[in-house]
């Protein structure tokens, strides 16, 4: 692009910048005046939206079938007819599936990548969707009004990743796929590993099994902790300034649904490998030899983790 | 003074975060029916056409270096065969020169021989033919020699004396009796 078309609109966000200044909430603390936009209600909670009996459907929850449908509707019409030669949409897709697939494979090997592909594709795609759907215009706009309220106050839609409920229920996914093939790879064996009569494997198996579990919770407020904090960022830099400057935080967040979903994908991947080849020496498990790739694929996850959270 | 983001929460503490078995549940159903329809139209499709596309990719490479293998093995062939050829050629030609020679040179000899054979018998029959004539001549020259003897000396003598007078003087030669000369 070159000055001529660049030049004006930049020229045009540094005047909406400046306005948006003027008129939100920092500038309506100086003048005295009503923010432009209303101050934004924080609910850790999600929203009910409806009831189906007894049964509350919550705008995340909403928020993620409309994920769902997306992701259907794109990749079942998008592979619909499979062609050699592949269209746009196809390339795309083909794209997308094979940089995970190629991201498995390099950490577990082709086989185990094969078997482990369709959950841990699908936990990517619905952490991924679900962050980036989160981030047009109609999640933080459309909603119900409370009596007596000139703002929204009930959202009709809210990013699924921002109800705990969501995080935790992928990490219950994740924890039993890990623990699936930890016993499918090892049988009954696969519990020696936590209980050992060793004065000091002993202790440390139990600190193994407990860490185990502890990983539900990690996985849990890593992912609803990002997601949270991103909407919290987005709504308050929108309500301190309005125009331009949120514009950098969305380009934020879209890495950052990207970055969580690779990471909560990345950790289970290797996990999963972990528990089938953490026995090595006692069993001839196809890619045992691998486990310092394991360990090499888990330090740029954790530094990806830091940088983001 | 900005005033930081309303919290809206009538619970405290972890409850606060909203924890709903119902949500879970829901949760949980979603995902597994998008695992399930994922992997039945999207990923199976798409997995199998990457291993299709990277298979024909392998074999069109494996296939293009074969060709190359087999048309490198064919050139060395054909120049092998060539080279046969050409060796073949040049001791066919070789042999049929010296076949060519011996023959020019058989033909050589046989025609001499010939030439010989029919040198000599020319010859011989010359020889004959002169041995005859001058047998016959001498025969002839006899009698008349003995007519003429007969004539000369008007005296009659008997055939056969006379015949063997005449012999010896053709004996001699017709060279002058020593006697006489």
């Amino acid at each position: 692009m070159n000055s001529r078309v660049l030049l004006p609109i930049a020229g045009l966000a540094g005047v909406l910048l400046l306005v948006g200044l003027a008129i939100g909430a920092i500038g309506a603390a100086l003048f005295g005046r009503d923010p432009f936009v209303p101050q934004p209600e924080v609910h850790l909670a999600p929203q009910p939206v409806f009831h189906v009996g007894a049964f509350a459907v919550t705008n995340t929850l909403l928020s993620a079938w409309l994920t769902t449908i997306v992701i259907v509707v794109l990749f079942v019409g998008g592979t619909r007819k499979v062609n050699f030669i592949p269209g746009r949409l196809q390339g795309i897709l083909e794209m997308f599936i094979e940089a995970l697939f190629g991201f498995m494979s390099s950490v577990a090997g082709e086989k185990l990548a094969r078997r482990f592909f369709p959950i841990l594709a699908t936990i990517f795609l619905f952490v991924a969707f679900n962050a980036w759907m989160a981030l047009l215009p109609i999640y933080p706009s459309v909603g119900f009004k409370a009596e007596g309220s000139d703002h929204v106050t009930t959202h009709l839609l809210r990013s699924a990743g921002t109800d705990v409920n969501m995080p935790l229920s992928l990490a219950i996914v994740a924890f039993l796929f890990i623990e699936f093939w930890g016993f499918k790879a090892h049988g009954f064996g696969y519990l020696k590993e936590f209980f050992r009569l060793h004065p000091i494997q002993g202790p440390i198996g139990l600190i193994e099994l407990l860490s185990h579990f502890i990983r539900i919770v990690s996985f849990t407020f890593r992912l609803f902790g990002n997601m949270l904090a991103g909407e919290i960022v987005l709504f308050m830099v929108t309500f301190l300034t309005v125009f331009t400057a949120p514009i950098v935080f969305y380009m934020l967040e879209l890495l950052v649904g990207g970055v969580q979903a690779l990471i909560f994908t990345g950790l289970t991947l290797v996990f999963t490998f972990m528990a089938v080849s953490h026995q090595e020496g006692h069993e001839d498990e196809p890619g045992g030899h691998a486990v310092q790739t394991t360990h090499a694929a888990v330090a740029p996850q954790h530094q990806a983790g830091g940088i983001v959270a | 003074m900005l005033a930081a983001p309303l919290l809206v929460e009538e619970a405290t503490g972890i409850g606060a975060l909203g924890f709903d078995l119902g949500s879970i549940i829901a949760y949980l159903v979603t995902f597994g029916l998008l695992v399930v329809v994922l992997s039945l139209f999207a990923y199976k499709p798409l997995l199998a056409m990457l291993d299709q596309r990277s298979n024909r990719i392998k074999d069109s490479l494996e296939q293009a270096e074969r060709v190359r293998r087999e048309s490198e093995q064919r050139q060395i062939e054909m120049q092998r065969a060539l080279d046969e050829s050409r060796v073949e050629a040049q001791r066919m030609l070789a042999q049929a020169q010296a076949a060519a020679e011996r023959y020019r040179q058989e033909q050589a000899a046989q025609a001499r021989a010939e030439a010989d054979a029919l040198m000599e018998r020319a010859r011989g029959e010359i020889q004959r033919e002169r041995d005859a004539a001058v047998e016959q001549v001498r025969r002839e020259f006899a009698g008349l020699a003995v007519i003429a003897a007969g004539r000369i000396i008007h005296k009659s003598l008997d055939t056969q004396t006379h015949r063997q007078l005449i012999d010896e003087v053709l004996t001699d030669g017709g060279q002058p009796a020593r006697r006489g000369g």
